[in-house]
């Protein structure tokens, strides 16, 4: 689904991602983790072309992210509140991302019916604008906002940071239930090891823009995370 | 935390603010800007005696200054009460921090003096004042005046925040300024003289200046007292939420594609204090044509009427144009990485431009007034602006890479966020233009001709419109990597 050949960004002569190559199958769910700085949010930010990349480049189902838009239809993302319109109620916000994603409202509302249980009759209804809802909650909206459509590609940066116990463990058996039912390739990039290797299949993990250790997620690969984090980084 | 300290923090704030992180030119236009305001407060706080002495000789000029004076008095209430900010939010990061209560709020209260509201009074009253005492004013009348009239201004400083932006009062207000305005006009009632009594009486017998000194005081305490029992989270210091009113666009879905934009576009406007603030700022413009069309210098120099009949059809236009993208600064992201075509998303932004245009040029009817000539140089605009303005502000605003916080207020001077060169240059065209295209017809063949030349350039412009929305979309590709980055530093 996703090819990444020579892909690396720099700012200023400073390099922050170097990515030799990397393929990611339809389907995976496919995690990120990496202390700060170590590129994770750069690489989502290349797969949707807000930056453009120094040298390489990302195919996504064959489309070259930063030559050709065709990629739009089939990728949707939520990485952090500019994901949001601060204006409109939770509704709105659906109903507008279902627009753009060809949905009928009729069809929106079928779709966040499903959803009930994850909001927990804290979202819908309630008439509130989307900035005046709490972190959690804003969370909780842009997550199914980005399920609307039925994208191939979707994009979560820390999806489980700012949410309830509850809802980060409803968050886990969603997109568990979603890469099995509908073949969605989930690329998510979290701090929490414990939740990534319960939802991911495979995990990357990127050190100062390096892939230096890619894992194939087995019961095992816990203990070997939370060890490679303990120790002392070495340059 | 001593005193020091705070001025300290409020010193860093104002340094480190976004508008001081520009290029030299534009710092040198923004130090050029405020010193023209100064200097022309400071003429004015000089010169107001001396042409208050010429333009009603056999009056003392201090009575004639005091008998107007009402009318500055009004416009203070409501330029404060739509461009003042409120400073109370900066409070929450203090509130945990062992300072105590007292010396927050007396600190914020102070705080709220230095604004540019109570700076340019000083400008004028101050010079003013010295005039005075230079014409032989006896100096501790002059004294008595000047503290009271600053109580005066003061006062509404502080009246401001305990109406806190509450929209009864000022229909309130609105209505009683309205209403001594008719009484004035019909002649039955004389409310600027009755205020000017007031202030003679101020000047004539000091010690009247205790009652603007209590009132001062009296307000102040006011707003002590608010500040200090609402220095909770969920109090004063929280951020209302408002909920979201039924609202019904299906009627919108006539416009097919753009639709979800446009139904967009609307509530941005109506649910934000910023765009309403804008809205507010382009109504203004439809008085525009009062300045000019009523000089009799002017009607003799035709192109400049034509300035201005630019301007009553497109305030909304270019305040609202000028700073698109900037109004989806804030989820810009989105909009780049969703399936969304520039093409859509410009045509609703210039659709609401349009329909601004007709809707201020409907507006404008009572500019029939003035003559069937007038209307029809407003027309012109109208259609000048629909065809090519619409399209160079797009332009303009393409290169505006300038972030928006929708829901706060403009501070005073932050419109110049907006400010470059580049973007200068591209607002130039805007007013030129059409002066050019009617004054050569207009010496060469006639009035007519001049204006069918501005309308028919505006005819021609929509004629063009594909080609322009096309240009004005690979200004938006070339420098959409640049916009991103711009929108993602907060302002």
């Amino acid at each position: 689904m996703i090819q990444v050949e020579n892909l690396t960004k720099a700012y200023q002569g400073v390099e922050v991602l170097n990515i030799n190559e990397m393929s990611i199958p339809k389907g995976q769910s496919f995690g990120l983790v990496g202390n700060n700085g170590a590129g994770k949010t750069t690489f989502f930010s290349l797969l949707l072309d807000l930056i453009q990349p120094t040298t390489g480049y990302i195919q996504s189902n064959g489309v070259r992210i930063d030559r050709s838009e065709e990629w739009k239809p089939f990728t949707s993302a939520f990485i952090d509140e500019s994901f949001l319109i601060g204006y409109l109620t939770p509704e709105e916000y659906f109903f507008f991302i279902g627009k753009l994603r060809g949905q009928s409202n009729t069809d929106v509302t079928q779709f966040i019916a499903k959803y009930e249980v994850f909001f927990n009759d804290e979202i819908l209804g309630k008439r509130k604008y989307l900035r005046d809802l709490s972190k959690g909650n804003q969370k909780k909206v842009g997550l199914i906002g980005a399920l609307i459509g039925g994208p191939e590609v979707v994009i979560l940066d820390e999806p489980f940071a700012n949410l309830d116990p509850t809802t980060q463990i409803r968050l886990k058996q969603l997109i568990k239930s979603e890469t099995k039912d509908t073949q969605t390739t989930f690329l998510i990039s979290s701090h929490d090891l414990t939740h990534v290797t319960e939802v991911c299949e495979r995990i990357v993990v990127l050190e100062k823009g390096q892939v230096i250790n890619d894992l194939k997620t087995s019961p095992e690969t816990l203990k070997a995370l939370e060890k490679y984090f303990s120790e002392p980084l070495d340059d | 935390m001593q005193i020091s300290d705070f001025l300290r923090l409020e010193w860093l704030q104002f340094r480190r603010a976004a508008y001081f992180q520009k290029g030299l030119i534009v710092k040198i236009f923004l130090a050029f800007i405020v010193l023209y305001f100064s200097a022309t407060a400071l003429l004015l706080g000089v010169g107001v005696f001396f042409i208050a002495k010429k333009t009603v000789p056999d009056v003392d000029p201090l009575v004639t200054v005091n008998n107007v004076l009402i009318l500055w008095i009004v416009a203070d209430v409501l330029l404060r009460y739509f461009f003042q900010q409120l400073p109370v939010l900066n409070v929450k990061p203090l509130m945990s921090l062992p300072v105590s209560r007292h010396r927050v709020v007396r600190f914020v209260l102070l705080k709220s003096l230095i604004s540019f509201f109570n700076i340019l009074p000083l400008l004028i009253y101050i010079p003013f004042a010295v005039v005075l005492v230079f014409q032989d004013y006896n100096p501790f009348q002059v004294l008595a005046w000047f503290v009271g009239i600053l109580s005066i201004s003061l006062s509404i400083n502080f009246a401001n925040f305990l109406v806190n932006k509450n929209n009864k009062y000022l229909l309130a207000l609105l209505s009683l300024f309205f209403l001594a305005g008719t009484l004035n006009y019909f002649g039955i009632f004389d409310a600027a003289a009755i205020a000017g009594i007031g202030f003679n009486a101020l000047y004539d017998q000091p010690f009247w200046v205790t009652l603007p000194l209590i009132l001062l005081f009296f307000l102040y305490r006011a707003n002590w007292n608010l500040l200090f029992k609402g220095f909770y989270l969920d109090d004063k210091v929280a951020q209302k939420v408002t909920l979201a009113g039924g609202s019904n666009f299906t009627w919108l879905q006539r416009f097919g594609p753009v639709a979800p934009f446009l139904e967009n576009d609307i509530k941005l406007i109506r649910r934000n204090v910023r765009p309403k603030q804008v809205l507010l700022a382009s109504f203004m413009f439809l008085f525009y044509g009062l300045f000019f069309y009523t000089q009799d210098s002017y009607s003799e120099l035709p192109a400049i009427l034509v300035f201005a009949s630019i301007f009553i059809t497109g305030g909304f236009l270019m305040t609202f144009g000028q700073q698109v993208p900037s109004w989806d600064s804030q989820y810009y992201k989105l909009l780049m990485s969703q399936n969304i075509p520039y093409r859509q998303y410009l045509n609703a932004k210039w659709m609401l431009m349009v329909f601004g245009v007709v809707v201020s040029f409907v507006l404008s009817l009572p500019y029939l007034y003035f003559g069937w000539d007038i209307y029809a140089m407003i027309a012109a605009g109208a259609l000048f602006n629909i065809g090519l303005n619409s399209f160079i502000t797009l332009i303009g605003g393409a290169l505006n890479r300038t972030p928006i916080v929708l829901n706060e207020k403009a501070k005073a001077f932050a419109n110049t966020n907006g400010f470059n060169p580049t973007q200068l240059l591209i607002g130039l065209p805007k007013v030129i233009l059409p002066m050019l295209l009617f004054y050569l017809p207009y010496k060469l063949i006639s009035f007519n001709v001049g204006l069918i030349c501005v309308a028919g350039a505006g005819a021609l412009g929509l004629v063009f419109r594909a080609q322009f929305l096309t240009l004005i979309e690979k200004i938006y590709t070339k420098g959409k990597y640049k916009t991103v980055a711009a929108f993602d530093q907060e302002s």
